[in-house]
């Protein structure tokens, strides 16, 4: 047993024993505007509840600040298991099915993993009075929640290409690699759909939305375009000059990176961004229910949308200064933003016969 | 430090053999029958519930836990119609003997030089030539890409003075070149073994008639140790089968696949996990290896048969190489250090030190220590630093004492019980350590009285336990061989019960490899990455894991900050393994 698991349970013990003392009178203070009167209720449940367990893909880095948001506010612990899309898939339905639910929040980019376990009864159902203040597809029956808006671009190493060169709408790209096989061989990057279910969403939402997407794979393809299972793994060899480009590469990070990298760019389509989501839900037999709800609530609220927005993970909101929130993001792109919207849509490609299809199509238009 | 001289097998005698050693006199009865069969059986629950929970898996259409599961072969006729499972077998196949292929004549030639040979600084080759099998090889291979992939310092480096880069290590040779040479240790040490038990007067007869040293080493030394090399060679096509790290990094990005990346894969390909195709590849995997399993005994014997021939006490006097000998030897050596020590460490240590590199990236621009800065921001990663630390610190220990009651329960003892324990030993080698450590979460999950284990780093440290058997398990069984049995029949002769005999005799004359084999341990444990990844959460974080799962979003900063650590960490478990083993040798 680790020392710090022992040290963590104390501490539990004590804020729980510092809670029944004299905070939970204090309750009725914390409700945040325009909740209902009834929220210090759940604030005191949750509080005795004493700690939320998240099973999410979001590296800690990411979210340390969101975190640490949380437990000042609320004196809420949080175990936070970073498992990632596939990892936390299988753990909260294994889980489940030995009636040993340990998670409370399921936190995934794997819009169509989350939406999966929604369609499995996974999920529990929560109106959050936050609910209002994120966009209508942002939440799908007041069971998964957006809590984020990520654009998908293109990095692009600025020894070797510059901005005003670079295509600025998704049918200049395809021609633009078409007409510039001789330098860029060999030298693009993208996401692996077989290995990675993010480079699955993204190619496969531009299958959906776009019927030039093929044409682009094809000219991927001509270029002798290398396939990775990260975006931070693409980047690295953009950096390095090892890659020029790399094409449907999560755009939130880049837009960080470039702040620190020399040489490297961003870039976006001004006709089309598309943009996917963390999503989040409560597991139908949370062993902490009222903790669980306060974390989403928290997670949507102006304040932690703000925190999550300076880890780098744009908001969902329209009044979240910090960092870049849904309008400011659709500025920078270029007015073309275009967010997955959280709905059956996502599951379109879970058909195995549809799914088996669009890979064999994939590899044959990359001509492996 | 006598690493070499435990680690290889020193397994069981055949039975034939072992009942002429032991006459009938020798008691069976009382001969702790019933212990021996406890602990063999409690290892084989505990290796067998994982690898029986994947085989049983593999016969279903669905999760095992899943209502909709069904008894079935699908999973087997999607496998073996898949044209991508053979384009991986073949790969797989291609690499493991591309890697042999280097490795093999590398390591004999290593070992030769070493043991048989007046080469200069000796003591520390000894300990040198181990370094690559200490590194993970996730790490190794994220190391290569920094120094020497087509933007590497190495890289950029050499074409500034020739025009070009002469080599490209994303591709299936560029692998195995890096594979083997990363492999040679595991060679030299079963080598090494064998031809230090050789007696030296073949030898200098040859020297004495005029042959030339490389006349020598040919012509009498290697038929000699030629089982040995036969032995690692198969051990080597196993590990080349299980590899992970090396395909992962330097395969993925132009499509090359082996089996491990296929079983990759196929968590993703279909949307959702499909673990009865994952456990059709492991169990795959199985198949290939019992085979391997059961030529290795047999070669086991006669490699001990051979060594034996020299019997105790020959001298063995060393080869004069001469001053161009030693040069060139040395050179050899040199070289193949830089490649397989020099880069790939370089190329961490850089990349933890620098936020990016390439092409047109001055290194002393990006000089930074905030990679380091965000381990001790992030309470996950800097527990994983603890938890790896612990799980190794005491984790090992509590992993010497088990393999140490393994052992003894093994140790002069022959028929059934040591046959299944073979097996049962080589079983979990043969799987990825992504599917054991799957197939462990379940075992901890589904069985009533585990599930408390389950959030604690109990359940990795059961984990650890079978996947470091197989080499944890012949380091102690080495050890316990070097007992003369002399020693245990005068006891037993004096009426000291066998419990009696282990625990005043064999024990404390094996103290001090044990501790040598306890640091060793450390270092396994601690180079384990993919053991971890189903089975860690909150607060049970190791270093390992956490850069797989790192991998997935890409955290390039973080990866290498903890990279670096984990190789310091592994300097020290060496440093370690060095003073303690140095007793022993004394």
């Amino acid at each position: 047993m680790s020392r710090h698991i022992w040290a963590g349970s104390a501490a539990l013990a004590a804020t729980a024993a510092v809670l029944s003392a004299f905070v939970v009178p204090a309750a009725a203070q914390e409700v945040p505007a325009g909740y209902p009167a009834d929220y210090a209720d759940l604030v005191a449940k949750a509080k005795e509840e004493g700690t939320v367990s998240i099973f999410t893909s979001t590296d800690a880095a990411q979210s340390q600040k969101l975190q640490d948001g949380f437990t000042k506010k609320y004196g809420i612990s949080i175990a936070y298991n970073d498992l990632g899309t596939n990892g936390t898939y299988n753990q909260v339905i294994s889980e489940a099915a030995a009636s040993q639910t340990t998670a409370d929040v399921v936190w995934s980019s794997a819009m169509d993993l989350q939406m999966t376990l929604v369609q499995d009864g996974y999920a529990a159902e929560y109106a959050s009075p936050e609910a209002e203040n994120v966009p209508d597809w942002a939440n799908y029956k007041n069971m998964l929640y957006a809590t984020t808006v990520e654009p998908i671009g293109v990095i692009y190493n600025t020894n070797a290409l510059s901005e005003d060169k670079l295509p600025k709408t998704y049918a200049d790209m395809i021609t633009f690699l078409k007409d510039n096989k001789d330098s860029l061989q060999g030298k693009v990057a993208t996401f692996d759909p077989e290995k990675s279910g993010s480079g699955f969403l993204h190619h496969s939402n531009d299958a959906r939305n776009r019927d030039d997407f093929w044409d682009l794979a094809k000219a991927m393809g001509e270029n002798g375009a290398k396939i990775y299972s990260s975006s931070g793994g693409m980047k690295e060899t953009v950096v390095s000059g090892e890659n020029v480009i790399a094409i449907n590469i999560i755009g939130s990070y880049a837009l960080d990176w470039v702040k620190e990298s020399p040489n490297l760019g961003a870039h976006f389509f001004s006709d089309y961004t598309p943009a996917f989501s963390r999503l989040a839900l409560i597991t139908k037999d949370a062993p902490h229910p009222n903790a669980a709800k306060l974390f989403v609530d928290y997670a949507l609220s102006a304040e932690g949308q703000a925190l999550l927005a300076e880890g780098g993970l744009p908001s969902v909101r329209k009044d979240v200064t910090s960092g870049f929130n849904i309008d400011t993001l659709n500025e920078r792109v270029g007015g073309g933003l275009k967010p997955i919207a959280v709905d059956e849509g996502v599951l379109e490609y879970m058909d195995q016969m549809k799914r088996v299809q669009f890979l064999n199509d994939w590899k044959s238009a990359l001509g492996r | 430090m006598s690493t070499h001289a435990h680690a290889p097998a020193a397994a069981a005698l055949s039975k034939a053999a072992a009942e002429k050693k032991y006459p009938a006199r020798m008691p069976r009865h009382g001969n702790a029958g019933a212990y021996r069969i406890i602990v063999i059986g409690l290892l084989a629950i505990a290796v067998l519930a994982p690898v029986g929970l994947i085989i049983y898996q593999s016969f279903l259409t669905a999760a095992f836990f899943m209502p909709r599961a069904q008894f079935g072969l699908d999973a087997y006729r999607y496998v073996f119609t898949d044209k991508n499972f053979y384009k991986a077998l073949g790969t797989t196949a291609v690499f493991s003997f591309g890697m042999v292929a280097i490795a093999v004549p590398l390591g004999g030639l290593l070992a030769f030089l070493i043991t048989r040979t007046d080469i200069k600084f000796k003591r520390l080759l000894e300990i040198l030539v181990l370094v690559p099998m200490f590194i993970s090889s996730i790490v190794l291979a994220f190391g290569y890409t920094v120094s020497v992939g087509p933007t590497g310092f190495v890289s950029l480096f050499v074409r500034d003075i020739i025009g070009v880069v002469p080599w490209n290590i994303y591709s299936l040779p560029g692998m195995i070149l890096i594979a083997g040479l990363s492999h040679v240790p595991h060679v030299y040490l079963y080598v090494s073994a064998a031809m230090r038990n050789l007696p030296s007067d073949l030898e200098e007869a040859a020297r004495t008639a005029g042959a030339s040293v490389w006349q020598v080493s040919r012509d009498v030394t290697l038929p000699m140790v030629l089982p040995a090399l036969i032995f690692a060679a198969a051990l080597n096509i196993l590990l080349g089968f299980e590899t992970f790290g090396i395909p992962l990094v330097l395969g993925d990005p132009n499509g090359i696949m082996v089996l491990t990346t296929y079983i990759y894969k196929l968590t993703t390909l279909f949307g959702t996990p499909t673990y009865q195709l994952m456990a059709v590849v492991a169990v795959v995997l199985v198949l290939i290896t019992l085979p391997l399993v059961w030529m290795q005994r047999k070669l086991l014997r006669n490699a001990r048969k051979y060594a034996a021939l020299g019997g105790k006490g020959a001298r063995v006097a060393t080869l004069k190489l001469g001053g161009s000998g030693q040069t060139v030897a040395l050179s050899i050596i040199g070289l193949w250090l830089f490649v397989s020590v020099v880069l790939p460490i370089g190329g961490i240590t850089v990349r933890a030190f620098v936020d990016a590199w390439g092409e047109g990236v001055s290194l002393w621009n990006q000089l930074t220590l905030s990679n380091f800065g965000r381990l001790l921001e992030v309470p996950s990663l800097y527990n994983g630093i603890i938890n790896t630390i612990l799980l190794s610190v005491v984790g090992g220990a509590a992993a010497v004492a088990i393999y140490l009651a393994v052992g003894l329960a093994g140790h002069r003892n022959w028929g059934m019980s040591n046959t299944v324990l073979d097996y049962i030993v080589l079983l979990p080698r043969a799987l990825p350590g992504l599917v054991i450590g799957l197939a462990f979460f379940w075992v901890f999950l589904f069985v009533p009285l585990l599930t408390p284990l389950r959030p604690t780093l109990i359940s990795l440290f059961v984990a650890y336990l079978v996947v470091g058997l197989s080499y944890g398990l012949r380091l102690l069984q080495g050890t316990l061989i070097q007992v003369a049995p002399e020693l245990e029949e005068s006891a037993r002769t004096t009426g000291a019960t066998i419990g009696r005999t282990w625990k005043d005799v064999v024990i404390p004359i094996v103290r001090p490899g044990l501790a040598g084999a306890w640091a060793l341990i450390m270092i396994i444990f601690l180079r384990e990455y993919a053991t971890g990844v189903y089975l860690m959460g909150a607060g049970t974080e190791v270093i390992g894991s956490l850069m797989v799962s790192l991998l997935q979003t890409g955290a390039m900063n973080t990866i290498a900050a903890l990279a670096l650590i984990s190789i310091v960490l592994t300097g020290a478990g060496l440093a370690l393994a060095l003073r303690l083993g140095a007793k022993i040798h004394d």
